[in-house]
């Protein structure tokens, strides 16, 4: 029996923990001033992972905490807050880890009456947690251990009484791969930071939740006014050009030396149309998107070469609409696939250029494939694509043999060979077992040159979109706590967010600019920098949607919301401190786990040095070291090592590394 | 916040069978007991019971309703913006989406798929976000 609590407006006020070696569950008050430090989601990872990680701990070993949180926001009739993370200490890249996902988990995780569930220790045998109606309880997984992430789905939630919502491992998890994820909704992946090997490696095989708790609001017709208000936007959708034209808009952006500030609402028209898909060959026109493991262009890729998967011909497939919770616009769809899968989830932007223009290729039917072979076996599909770049071109240098690869042509655009190379990476057969933990690891097992082909940032396969066009990305490759994370900030990104709009003291950006001033570090950039990355930890601790966030700040109300939902009365400034204190936490977090965060930058390829001699980023160069001192400054963090210096996490009320409130 | 039973309650039953959260406990024909801590006040032990032994939260005795008369949602399509938060609020999980519309209308549409499951209880229309459902009695 659950003892009652005070209501709680916006949050549960309550976690539970899980030890998977003793069996152990257990429920933890939260208190509401962590709420008020932290929010939740993302801040309340940070705050139970940094006080009960130890220093040291093996990502894949019992020390390890994995959580599932949901958002401040979630279930409170805000619109696109269905969004939950898994956070813990990652394997891929030894940093702070998390990943995110929409769907119809988030709420489930708050209807059980938890703000996060947290695991620690490994089971002796493959279990998953069930949660429903105050009872929770952990149940033998072994007849599920080695089923795909789909099927695994279908039968937890017809043995748990058919109502159940589901994160689950797929064999890429259980195999351990450094570069699987968490699946949820038939196919959604929380792809990051390899978090899906934490869970295989806990023997975690599933979290059920069966939850049908109210989430109580402070103010719900205040909460409904602003989701009004907020919708209006979204459903503003004139008429947009058919889908094989919008690559020609991204021509003109390379073409012309200046640019406009991009204003969200323009590709928020884009996303409710095709999703991000849209953006599948306009962003390699302007240069935007990574080519040919990143030595490429738009050169090597042109239209008429990746008119395969222009938006109108990847929304052919689409059956209806996918909408995640609470969530007016969309982008997702559900999609016809030839062969015994019958349906697959439109394949998103990152899938289409990972696996095609990264690689080389254009096969859209083998592309739709792909995309569910590895949905279902829960990896990630932008770390699966630049790890098989990578294998390409070591294949092309001559540091691969087809003896290496048992046999198979790993030549650029090889749509067959792609197929075959990964279905041996989620078997851990042959090569496949050499690539299945991502491109770094791969190229220490290789040996040779390998390493220099390999591009990530401290572990993690670079995401599709190349920091030569737009430095900001380079920048929140390098600086965040989990490096190579394109959701978190870019000077585009900023352009989107508009937040100078409702937070004092933010730099403008002026409406039309020259192209080159992108290239020129300085205090003004790292100011958006650092704006973008506290308001990604607001957004990410109320549960929301990037894409939502897109639409700007005076047309999405995060702060607005959050102090309706809660009944607090902070101001956007209050909101973006909280911000910075989840960011030095999370920071903190990497310098107790002795990460070196200097470390965790592009290699010199992605940076343009040496710069393309071709291509929308031809002679382009970024000065990172530059940019990363001026972002670790903005923090009051030290400007070479990044380390938060005490001053700084005392200012931000961090006392004693939050061991404990 | 919590509904109670009072102890006029004649043991028959029937709140506990409806109950979605299973937090009615008690024996046949013994007095019943909700558990505080699963309540969601959805309301419908007051509703099913036949003695007038359910209190609200606000103390107020809750009055029988016939199955028949109990107000069902009524979704207005051309509001709707597919959002699924209706969905996931309703307790018994009697609310679907349906296919794409139609041709020019690639979204689906939440529809009240198990009639007989709704208790009733307005979950659906009190988090609609854009107030496109509406609560119409039978």
């Amino acid at each position: 029996m659950i003892e009652e609590l005070p209501v709680k407006y916006g949050y549960m006020g309550k976690i539970l923990m899980v030890d998977l070696s003793g069996g152990v569950i257990r429920e933890e008050i939260i208190p509401d001033e962590v709420y008020e430090k932290y929010l939740s989601g993302i801040g309340l990872a940070a705050y139970v992972l940094y006080r009960d990680i130890p220093a040291g701990a093996d990502p894949l070993g019992p020390e390890n905490v994995l959580g599932f949180v949901s958002g401040l926001l979630t279930g409170t009739g805000s619109l696109f807050s269905g969004r939950w993370m898994v956070a813990g200490k990652s394997p891929l890249t030894g940093t702070w880890g998390d990943a995110n996902c929409g769907g119809s988990f988030s709420p489930a995780i708050k209807r059980c009456g938890y703000d996060g569930i947290f695991f620690t220790g490994i089971s002796e045998k493959p279990v998953y947690l069930f949660v429903k109606n105050g009872r929770a309880e952990l149940r033998d997984a072994s007849h599920l251990w080695g089923r795909d992430a789909v099927e695994s789905e279908e039968m937890l939630i017809a043995e748990t009484g058919g109502d159940s919502r589901v994160a689950v491992i797929g064999p890429a998890g259980e195999k351990l791969s450094l570069i699987s994820g968490v699946c949820n909704d038939r196919g959604r992946l929380a792809a990051r930071s390899g978090l899906g090997a934490v869970m295989g490696s806990k023997r975690l095989k599933a979290v059920v939740l069966d939850g049908r708790k109210r989430i109580d609001v402070h103010n719900r017709t205040g909460m409904k006014r602003l989701s009004q208000m907020c919708n209006r936007w979204v459903q503003f959708q004139p008429p947009f050009l058919p889908g094989s034209l919008v690559a020609y808009v991204g021509t003109l952006m390379r073409v012309l030396p200046t640019q406009m500030a991009m204003d969200g609402l323009l590709y928020k028209i884009l996303l409710k149309k095709w999703g991000t898909g849209s953006m599948n060959q306009m962003s390699v026109e302007m240069g935007d998107a990574p080519i040919k493991n990143w030595k490429g262009s738009n050169v090597d890729w042109k239209i008429e070469r990746s008119m395969s998967v222009n938006p109108d011909a990847i929304k052919r497939y689409e059956k209806v609409k996918y909408h995640c919770y609470s969530c007016p616009l969309g982008c997702g769809g559900i999609c016809s696939l030839k062969g015994k899968y019958g349906e697959t989830h439109k394949p998103e932007y990152e899938t289409v250029l990972a696996l095609g223009g990264l690689c080389m290729n254009a096969d859209v039917e083998r592309i739709f494939h792909i995309n569910e072979m590895l949905n279902r076996a829960g990896m990630d599909t932008i770390s699966a694509g630049g790890t098989i770049a990578f294998a390409i071109e070591c294949y092309e240098a001559g540091v691969l043999t087809k003896e290496d690869t048992g046999g198979l042509e790993l030549t650029w655009g090889n749509a067959e060979a792609i197929v075959a190379l990964i279905e041996k990476m989620i078997k851990r057969e042959g090569i496949g077992d050499i690539l299945a933990d991502g491109s770094k690891v791969a190229a220490r097992r290789i040996g040779k040159d390998a390493g220099k082909l390999a591009m990530h940032a401290g572990g993690q396969e670079l995401p599709m979109h190349d920091g030569r066009n737009d430095p900001g990305f380079n920048v929140h490759y390098s600086v965040e706590a989990t490096p190579g994370r394109h959701t978190i900030g870019s000077q585009m990104y900023y352009e989107m967010f508009q937040l100078w709009k409702v937070v004092k003291g933010l730099p403008r950006v002026k409406p039309l600019y020259f192209k080159d001033r992108k290239y020129v570090a300085g205090q003004e950039k790292a100011a958006m920098a650092a704006a973008s990355s506290k308001f990604m930890n607001v957004v990410n601790g109320a549960g929301l949607c990037l894409f939502g966030s897109f639409l700007g700040a005076r047309r999405i109300p995060v702060f607005d919301w959050l102090n309706a939902a809660t009944g607090w009365r902070k101001t956007p400034e209050e909101y973006m401190a909280i911000g910075k204190r989840i960011q030095t936490l999370k920071q903190a977090f990497n310098v107790k786990q002795k990460v070196d965060l200097r470390s965790l930058r592009p290699p010199d390829r992605v940076l343009g040095r040496p710069s393309q001699t071709e291509g929308a980023n031809r002679g382009r160069t970024v000065q990172l070291e530059k940019m990363i001192e001026d972002y670790y400054g903005q923090f009051g963090w030290d400007a070479r090592t990044g380390v938060p210096t005490e001053q700084s996490m005392a200012a931000l009320g961090i006392h004693g590394g939050e061991r404990g409130v | 916040m919590a509904y109670r039973i009072t102890d006029t309650c004649n043991g028959c039953g029937a709140c506990r069978r409806l109950c979605p959260v299973e937090a009615i406990r008690g024996e046949k024909n013994m007095l019943h007991v909700i558990d505080r801590g699963l309540c969601i006040e959805c309301g419908v032990c007051g509703r099913v019971c036949p003695v007038a032994s359910v209190k609200d939260s606000f103390g107020i005795v809750c009055s029988l309703v016939k199955k028949s008369e109990w107000e069902r949602p009524r979704i207005d399509t051309k509001t709707c913006m597919s959002c699924m938060i209706c969905i996931d609020a309703c307790p018994v999980h009697c609310l679907a989406l349906s296919e794409a519309a139609g041709p020019d209308d690639p979204h689906g549409y939440p529809y009240l798929e198990k009639e007989k499951a709704c208790i009733g209880c307005g979950f659906c229309a009190r988090e609609c976000p854009v107030d496109a459902i509406a609560m119409i009695g039978g």
